[in-house]
């Protein structure tokens, strides 16, 4: 599906960003895989994927929430001359409070990842996008930010920022030929659930058709999907993948 | 070429300029210098001189003489 296609992947180094790396390898495409904290483990995993499906990944390091560290990687990719033919923002951080709990401090820092720095890089990546005349982003959303839920505050409405975002970038997007669509997972098995207490997962499980959580690879299927032309009708949507949480 | 040859290039080729008197152009100013032609006109200028600018300085991109003044924080002496 994105034989010989060039992806940027954010979150690359998390469950889900590594995940989709893995599938777009699978895929036949290319891989930068961007992800803030550098391991050894993540230096092996991509080695191994690209080795697997006889593509290339680079690993590519940079904290978000540093616009100018950002902003280098991306030239430097832009100085391959390679196309961009993808962008996947997968990157992410949450928060669980009350809204009596959550302040403006920490409002403003899941924010920072979940909405303003993926606008920055969608700036960066789209202009050069928008030179190739084609393209296609995917923002990994949430469920959490359509539905309402207690102690989701600063998740659920950074994340229904990045669905409005997606909707209105892809109206600016379509004349140069470049798709913009959301993801919205339900629970997923990754490191980002671990320290919810078990009876709070169940609750949420409990609520959905399916009763249990996504692997991240039925994300990253998802993902692949919505980066490549076998969506090519489709720009503008949010794409729920959630075992039937939602409207279930 | 020259960078301000590289520069005047930018703009003839991006708004199908002939001969224009370069001092004068201006966003708005011309029918093809719109918000298209700018991410247009940005594209080109990138691409020339190897740079990647910021978005306030693309917003601050008001006329051919503001953008010199604006390459010259990416190190382009035009
Ligand atoms: N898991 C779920 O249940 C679920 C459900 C719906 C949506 N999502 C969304 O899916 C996406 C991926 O989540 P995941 O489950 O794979 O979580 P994860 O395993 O915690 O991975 C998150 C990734 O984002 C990176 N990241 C966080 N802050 C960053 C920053 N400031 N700069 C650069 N990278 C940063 C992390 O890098 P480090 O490893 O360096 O921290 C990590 O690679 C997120 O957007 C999340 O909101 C997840």
């Amino acid at each position: 599906m994105l034989k010989n296609k060039n992806v940027i992947v954010t979150g690359a180094g998390g469950g889900i960003g590594l995940a989709t790396v893995n599938k777009i390898a699978e895929n036949g495409g290319n891989v930068w895989a961007c992800t803030r904290t550098k391991t050894e483990q993540f230096e092996q995993d991509l080695q191994n994927i690209a080795n697997q499906y006889g593509v290339w990944i680079k690993a590519v390091y940079f904290d978000m929430t540093n616009e100018s560290q950002m902003k280098t990687a991306i030239k430097e990719i832009s100085l391959e001359k390679r196309s961009i033919d993808v962008l996947v923002n997968a990157a992410g951080t949450v928060y669980n409070g009350m809204f009596t709990m959550t302040s403006i401090s920490k409002l403003k820092e899941v924010f920072e990842v979940n909405y303003f720095e993926q606008i920055y890089i969608m700036q960066l990546v789209a202009r050069l996008m928008m030179r190739q005349k084609k393209g296609s982003i995917v923002n990994v959303a949430s469920v959490s930010g359509i539905e309402t839920t207690e102690g989701k505050l600063a998740y659920g409405s950074s994340k229904a920022a990045l669905i409005y975002a997606s909707k209105t970038i892809s109206k600016e997007l379509a004349q140069y030929n470049i798709r913009v669509n959301a993801l919205a997972p339900g629970l997923t098995d990754t490191k980002m659930n671990k320290e919810i207490p078990d009876a709070d997962l169940q609750k949420v499980l409990d609520r959905s058709s399916m009763k249990r959580m996504a692997n991240p690879e039925e994300i990253a299927n998802a993902i692949v999907f919505l980066a490549s032309d076998q969506s090519s009708f489709m720009t503008g949507q949010v794409m729920v993948v959630d075992g039937g949480r939602l409207w279930s | 070429m020259t960078n301000l040859e590289k520069y005047n290039q930018a703009f003839c080729e991006t708004f199908e300029l002939a001969n224009p008197d370069f001092d004068s152009l201006q966003y708005m100013g011309v029918e093809q210098w719109d918000s298209v032609g700018h991410m247009s006109l940005v594209a080109a200028l990138e691409d020339a001189f190897d740079i990647m600018m910021d978005t306030d300085d693309i917003i601050d991109f008001s006329s051919y003489l503001k953008g010199k003044e604006i390459l010259k924080k990416y190190e382009v002496e035009i």
